[in-house]
């Protein structure tokens, strides 16, 4: 049972992954990979605010989130007033510099890992009522994701992909609007991460690193990026593939670039012989609920 | 007649090409002003230093009497100056409606806290906007076309959605670059009727055109530009007289 | 102690270290100026650069001479398939920025993934000792590794010099780089100048890789970070501008490592991504050189054109 458990986890966490990475990459265009790092915040900060502060869990978790929200507004404010292209190298060099610095300062346990990080609800209401919390975050982030998208921001956010210059000129400001999803899909990375933290309660540097990255952006690329249920259906997919090969009982030097191997191959598959990945998003952007008003010739 | 755009000593040059020379031109409330010159003269320029595409060399300009040279783009547009676009820009995957409702100069949802704890304001804004916007649709008579997509609409038509989207900021001033080029028929005789409707509501426009018919029954007033600098204003048909200016519209 | 020998050699060795460093940023930038494309799969092209020549002289025990030609022609080869299967379609699609970006970066994973099925993940070399012979030239210890690097590296930038000035391809190169539709009017072929810009930086790669790995430990994702100081060098020097990479790369190269004079030698990794960092928030469009504004006028200047040129057609339905 406990195996179930674990894997609902790690595939709610995928969907709360994926989806808010949608956000960035698919609804907001913006090209950066470094989502883990968020997730990596947002573990770290909780975990070591709960066992070395005396900070309860739940606020360490909002306080985790709102770390990383914060990292991701330093990264993508100076890079994207410049252009685009910045983005992806600065947060590809914050998500490696800080899992460098990680590795080589004591207090996060180094290159070893963080351990013995305090548990949360397990013990008082169960396993079972863990498992309900995190599915409940995945759902609430499908939901959110899905209400900005159709609604009038998502509407700008579409005006803004096809012609920035023409969007601005109509008195839009795109890059608040770019740091601003930015930051609110990192701090769902964020609570993800504190949510991984104080059920597995251990992390290590190394399961942040450029895999990760892959991992979810294969989910968004492969279930259908700019779909409310793309990344869901991605995130499920690549959660339980990984788990079919551990079961093949391959050695553990292998199990780490086969996977990697699998989730960047399938990438490059979908680029080209299906670019609009499993879930196809129409090309027309769609209001969540039409007015009564609009049909009038 | 009072003004509401001022352009002081605009320079501007990449590398060796002057596009704007000196320039001072008064945009005055409830008027139409002609761009002519050939191409090249730095028309489209002009509208690009005005709406901050890109950042002038040197001199000033206001908008109601507030310094707007400083100001990027967006933050011109907010305080009230619109413009359309040679090559249109619309957005090919909304529908004409969609396009026109990113238009208003204060967007509704344009906050993305606004829309987690001001859901009911951020309603009753869109539902304004979107009867600001079938208003103007019917006023440019593409009501008929509202929830087609951009894209598949005739060139005229095209046309017509890119100045009514610029009419949603509901601005002090109106930079219209080439509405009539390619516009035939029935769309030109409603271009006509809206860009003089709008004048007459007590907006400044500017209209950058080379149709000479469209500037003559149109404009109060000529500007003709050559190489960046502004070398004659007037009455339109003075200027197209003007057998000097013939000479350097046409080349030799 | 900080001794006037002390400095000269941690100056000396920094500089030699440098040699693949300039070569790595040159790759980077060249592919940037003229083909327009943020490489990142130059990371692939550097491991496979590295395992071919590992697999020459390591495993197969032939000397050092295959290994350095099997470096050379494995990173062209790698270069010429990403652009001819990659970038080429990519183009013919049309395919958005982002689309781009993605591909090169999924590509340096997936072939660092492969490397580490087939070669393992422990670091490797190309030569079964990294030891080479000292000798003292006043009280600085010059190794033999060091002398033919810089050489090497010189080398390369000489031609690379006069291949891009006096040969008509590379000539051909600056001007699709500058402009590449009005290039295509004058009838040059954009497809074969993007392959040859390709190939040289294939080239470039391969001889860095073989210095690199004749020098120090290189494992899959060794070439990830070596490319992220290219870029970071070529962020700094000015986008475009090939020369700046250069330079920059060894300005960083030595400042890198010279640090071993101030800071923890396990904190020296870290500080690429502080150049990073400082490149992309101080130095976004490079060091200014009055070359750098040239080039960005140039730009602005063609976008304004392309407005002009996209309107001359209906221009004239309404002329009166």
């Amino acid at each position: 049972m406990e195996y179930i458990y674990t894997l609902v986890i790690l595939i709610a966490l995928g969907v709360v992954l994926a989806s808010s990475f949608n956000l960035i990459i698919g609804y907001a265009g913006l090209v950066s990979i470094a989502h883990p790092v968020f997730y990596a915040i947002g573990a770290y900060v909780s975990a070591l605010l709960a066992r070395d502060h005396g900070v309860p869990v739940p606020v360490a978790m909002i306080l985790g989130a709102l770390a990383a929200m914060a990292a991701s507004i330093a990264v993508a404010l100076p890079s994207l007033r410049v252009s685009g292209d910045y983005l992806l190298i600065a947060s590809i060099g914050f998500q490696l510099g800080l899992l460098e610095a990680i590795k080589n300062v004591s207090f996060t346990g180094g290159a070893g890992g963080l351990t013995n990080i305090p548990p949360f609800l397990i013990q008082t209401a169960g396993r079972e009522a863990y498992v309900a919390l995190v599915v409940g975050v995945a759902v609430l982030t499908v939901l959110l994701t899905r209400s900005i998208a159709h609604g009038p921001y998502g509407r700008a956010l579409s005006a803004m992909r096809d012609d920035e210059l023409a969007f601005a000129a109509l008195g839009r400001n795109a890059v608040a609007m770019k740091v601003a999803v930015f930051a609110l899909g990192s701090g769902l990375a964020g609570l993800a991460g504190a949510l991984y933290a104080h059920y597995f309660r251990f992390v290590t540097p190394e399961q942040f690193e450029l895999l990760q990255s892959a991992a979810i952006l294969t989910m968004v690329v492969v279930g259908g990026i700019r779909t409310t249920w793309g990344p869901v259906v991605g995130a499920i997919l690549l959660q339980a593939l990984p788990q079919a090969i551990t079961f093949l009982d391959l050695p553990v030097a292998l199990l780490g670039p086969l996977q990697g191997l699998l989730f960047t191959g399938l990438v490059l598959v979908f680029m080209f012989w299906r670019p609009q990945g499993l879930v196809a998003a129409g090309e027309f952007w769609r209001p969540s609920r039409e007015a009564p008003d609009v049909g009038r010739p | 007649m009072s003004a509401v755009l001022e352009i002081r000593g605009l320079d501007k040059r990449f590398g060796g090409i002057v596009v704007a020379d000196a320039i001072d031109l008064t945009l005055s409330a409830g008027r139409v002003v002609g761009l002519i010159g050939p191409n090249g003269a730095g028309k489209t320029s002009l509208f690009n230093l005005v709406s901050g595409i890109f950042p002038a060399d040197a001199g000033t300009i206001t908008l109601d009497g507030e310094r707007i040279d400083r100001l990027k783009t967006h933050r011109r547009a907010a305080r009230g100056l619109s413009r359309t676009w040679q090559n249109l820009r619309l957005f090919p995957s909304l529908s004409v409606l969609d396009n026109l409702m990113v238009g208003p100069r204060h967007y509704p949802g344009e906050k993305l806290w606004r829309l987690a704890f001001d859901r009911g304001g951020v309603r009753r804004r869109e539902a304004e906007t979107r009867r600001r916007a079938l208003d103007v649709l019917e006023r440019t008579g593409l009501a008929a076309v509202a929830k087609t997509r951009a894209a598949d609409l005739t060139f005229g038509q095209q046309k017509l959605v890119g100045v009514a989207r610029a009419l949603m900021n509901e601005s002090r001033c109106l930079l219209l670059d080439e509405p009539m080029a390619g516009v035939e028929g029935h769309a030109y005789e409603t271009m006509q009727r809206v860009v003089r409707d709008v004048a007459a509501s007590g907006v400044a426009v500017c209209v950058v055109e080379h149709n000479v018919a469209f500037i003559r029954d149109l404009c109060d007033e000529g500007v003709f530009m050559f190489a960046g600098k502004v070398l004659a204003r007037g009455p339109v048909a003075d200027l197209i007289a003007d057998p000097r200016l013939t000479e350097l519209y046409f080349g030799t | 102690m900080l001794t006037f020998d002390t400095i000269a050699q941690v100056l000396w060795t920094s500089l030699a270290t440098s040699s693949y460093l300039v070569l790595f940023a040159v790759a980077f930038a060249l592919v940037l100026k003229v083909n327009q494309i943020f490489n990142f799969a130059q990371a692939a092209v550097m491991t496979i650069a590295f395992y071919s020549a590992h697999a020459v002289v390591s495993m197969a025990g032939q000397p050092g001479v295959l290994g350095f030609l099997a470096a050379l022609g494995s990173a062209m080869l790698a270069a010429a398939i990403l652009e001819i299967f990659g970038f080429r379609s990519l183009r013919r699609r049309r395919a958005s920025q982002m689309f781009v970006f993605i591909f090169t970066l999924i590509v340096s994973e997936l072939v660092a993934y492969l490397a580490m099925l087939i070669f393992g993940t422990w670091p490797t070399t190309i030569f079964p000792s990294l030891f080479w012979p000292v000798s003292l030239v006043g009280n600085v210890a010059v190794s033999a590794w060091d002398v033919p690097a810089l050489g090497a590296m010189l080398g390369s930038l000489a031609l690379l010099f006069v291949f891009l000035r006096y040969s008509q391809p590379g000539r051909f190169m600056i001007a699709v780089a500058d402009n590449p539709d009005l290039a295509e009017l004058y009838g040059i072929e954009k497809n074969r100048i993007y392959l040859y810009a390709m190939l040289i930086a294939g080239l470039l790669i391969g001889v860095g890789m073989f210095l690199y790995g004749s020098r120090a430990q290189v494992q899959a994702t060794t070439s990830i970070e070596l490319m992220l100081f290219a870029i970071a060098a070529t962020i700094i020097g000015g986008i475009g501008n090939v020369w700046g990479a250069a330079l920059t790369a060894i300005v960083l190269g030595v400042v890198q490592n010279g640090s071993v004079l101030f800071i923890p030698s396990e904190w020296q990794g870290f500080l690429l991504y502080v150049f990073l960092f400082l490149a992309i928030v101080f130095f976004p469009n490079g060091v200014k050189l009055p070359e750098r504004k040239r080039g960005l006028a140039r730009k602005v200047a063609s976008v304004d054109l392309g407005e002009g040129a996209a309107a001359a057609k209906p221009a004239t339905a309404g002329e009166g």
